[in-house]
């Protein structure tokens, strides 16, 4: 892993701030953080509620924008990017793996993961030979014309890591993606996101509550009030 | 993206919604549509009442002024029989003239020998009279029996034998065989009075004329006028009713290069009461067309507005992943336009079914100042239809389109936390 963190990161936060306003008071999420993520990272930022963990997921998966600091994803500064070119730039580069799976009801399994290739303009019949795969690399081969709503959840939520995964993208972000999950398929979900990492070298970086899933990460940033107030690596 | 496949999944999902959406467009559609098919029905036994019925023809043709100084000094309008002949001639071999058919109208009294009241005759020959008729009734009015009292028939070898509207025959209790004699004023002023026979009678289909119309042969007109082979117009039968307006510029230009000082009208100039009457439809129709498009417009984008909101997380999902704002946009307009689509071939559907039910009723109805009644009967107005189908698609895709821009505009973050 240190050999991975010796690389040139793929994401560069510097003095990030995000602030919010409630009502007519003023909450700073994120106080001036600064963070580096290398390729290849098994990242969770983990920390109590309010920490500012989701602010940060987001910053780092390019839906929101903070208030003050530099973003720099891949080389690129990202707050010269307009709307379009920012959808197109996260659609190639990130996958995302939702708490609450969000899947779209009326797809199929299949369906759910070519929506991104189709996105980006992919042709139907390749996009289904890449979602179809896809789906047999998080062990859901046979489940490809199910309906999200045929799932469990921990399925749902593989159908979801498949759906992050079908773009080859350089960071995974999941926000709790094992929150809706029981413990054995809280872990089958770290196992395969551990799994993709190794043997695809995609970056992931997740947020969890739970301090058990903490003992299977390269890297865990303990968040307290908007800043960093641990960052370890395992050795 | 496959939007159209994502589109019409997104139709599913409140199927409920969706169908009270769908049968609204339907029904506004199949209002629409049967309001133009009646309207169409209307418009074209008008035409041909106009054309065959009233024996207009598709032009008529008189001497300049006639229309306006004619009745004042007859002796000055009236074509001369020479004028008749060359004009008949020139005339006879263009393509799209069917006949010529000199007429002379006047007006007198028209007595029972103990009674008398003010009569309008038109005089024309029988075998012209017949061929004017030829076209009046098609399809299923020939068959319900509800127009034979307008046909109208001239006995060429009984020239004293008229017909008479039905109207004017019960005012003056007189009998089909009967005799009547009628007083005119000759062209020179003289009166002149001729015994007739009544012969068949007719309904002119109008309340205000069925009680003094009367057709009578052009010989007995013009020896009552003693306007011997004159006549105050020519009747000009086309082939076809499209050819109206050209015909009038051409033989107009064809006639004065020949020294004639002659005016042409057309049916439709003539006949003021399928103008009102079309004018009449035409704004009940645009009425309807405007309430119904309303309805539409407000029951598309309140059917959006609510699949917007209740989609909300999956727009902040589908944004994450790489769909661009203009991307919704599209997405949910193109659901709009397959609910609007599939709404308007519904409601053709129903068009369809109701109008075959209408037309194989026999429901007959009389009309405002319509002197007996008339099937109801209607038509498939494939333009007006086709327009309607495409203005509604549109309407209701742009009707989308302000809760698909909300959609669109939505913060991902905010979007993704909605419940």
């Amino acid at each position: 892993m240190n050999d991975q963190i010796h690389r040139a990161p793929i994401l560069k936060l510097r003095n990030i701030r995000r602030r919010f306003m409630l009502g007519e008071t003023s909450i700073e999420a994120l106080q001036g953080l600064s963070l580096d993520i290398h390729e290849g990272e098994f990242l969770a930022v983990w920390g109590p509620s309010g920490s500012g963990k989701s602010t940060l997921m987001n910053i780092i998966g390019l839906i929101d924008t903070p208030t003050a600091g530099e973003v720099c994803f891949d080389g690129q500064d990202t707050h010269l990017l307009v709307d379009d070119e920012l959808t197109d730039f996260r659609g190639h580069k990130i996958g995302f793996v939702f708490q609450n799976f969000n899947l779209v009801p009326v797809l199929s399994a299949l369906e759910n993961v070519m929506l991104p290739l189709q996105i980006q303009g992919v042709a139907d019949h390749q996009a289904s030979v890449r979602a179809a795969t896809a789906l047999l690399d998080v062990g859901l081969g046979r489940f490809q014309h199910s309906l999200p709503d045929k799932l469990s959840g921990g399925q749902r939520q593989r159908v979801a890591i498949a759906r992050a995964l079908v773009v080859n993208p350089k960071l995974v972000i999941a926000d709790e993606p094992t929150a809706n999950l029981d413990s054995e398929n809280s872990r089958m979900i770290i196992d395969l996101m551990r799994e993709m990492n190794r043997t695809r070298h995609v970056t992931f970086v997740f947020t969890t509550h739970d301090p058990r899933l903490l003992d299977h990460v390269d890297r865990k940033i303990l968040l307290r009030d908007g800043q960093i107030e641990t960052d370890e690596v395992s050795k | 993206m496959n939007i159209l496949k994502l589109a019409l999944r997104g139709l599913t999902r409140n199927r409920r919604r969706s169908m009270v959406t769908l049968l609204s467009i339907a029904l506004g559609f199949a209002a629409i549509t049967l309001f133009a098919g009646y309207t169409h029905n209307v418009y074209s036994g008008l035409v041909r009442q106009s054309i065959h019925g009233e024996l207009l023809g598709h032009l008529s043709l008189s001497k300049q002024g006639m229309k306006t100084e004619g009745k004042l000094d007859p002796e000055r309008y009236l074509l001369s029989q020479l004028e008749v002949k060359n004009i008949t001639r020139l005339l006879s071999d263009e393509p799209h003239v069917k006949l010529i058919a000199p007429r002379l109208g006047f007006s007198g009294l028209m007595s029972n020998g103990r009674a008398s009241t003010i009569f309008i005759a038109e005089g024309i020959e029988p075998s012209a009279m017949d061929r004017l008729q030829q076209g009046l009734l098609v399809g299923r009015e020939t068959s319900s029996g509800l127009y034979d009292n307008l046909k109208k028939k001239l006995d060429p070898a009984h020239p004293e034998i008229v017909e008479l509207s039905s109207g004017l025959v019960e005012l003056l209790h007189l009998k089909v065989s009967g005799q009547a004699a009628v007083l005119v004023n000759t062209l020179s002023g003289q009166a002149n009075a001729l015994d007739i026979t009544v012969g068949h009678t007719f309904n002119t289909g109008n309340a205000g004329s069925n009680d003094k119309f009367a057709f009578v042969p052009l010989a007995l007109a013009q020896s009552l006028l003693d306007a011997e082979g004159r006549a105050d117009r020519l009747t000009i039968l086309l082939d076809e009713v499209s050819q109206t307006a050209t015909m009038r510029t051409h033989l107009g230009e064809k006639l004065r290069a020949a020294g004639f000082d002659i005016e042409i009208q057309t049916w439709q100039e003539l006949s003021d009461f399928y103008n009102q009457v079309h004018d009449m439809f035409d704004m009940i129709f645009g009425f309807i067309f405007c309430i119904v498009l309303t309805v539409i417009v407000m029951s598309v984008a309140n059917s959006m507005g609510m699949t917007v909101v209740e989609r909300t997380r999956e727009i902040g999902t589908l944004r994450a992943i790489g769909l661009k704002r203009s991307g919704v946009i599209r997405l949910f307009t193109m659901e709009s336009m397959l609910l609007t689509l599939a709404g308007c071939i519904a409601g053709l559907l129903i068009a369809l079914a109701v109008r075959w039910g209408i037309n194989v009723a026999n429901i007959a109805y009389t009309p405002p100042n319509s002197a007996s009644p008339v099937p109801l009967l209607v038509d498939l107005d494939v333009g007006r239809s086709a327009f309607t189908f495409v203005l509604m698609v549109v309407v209701g895709t742009t009707a989308a389109f302000l809760p698909a821009r909300r959609a669109a505009k939505k913060d991902i973050i905010d979007a993704l936390g909605h419940v």
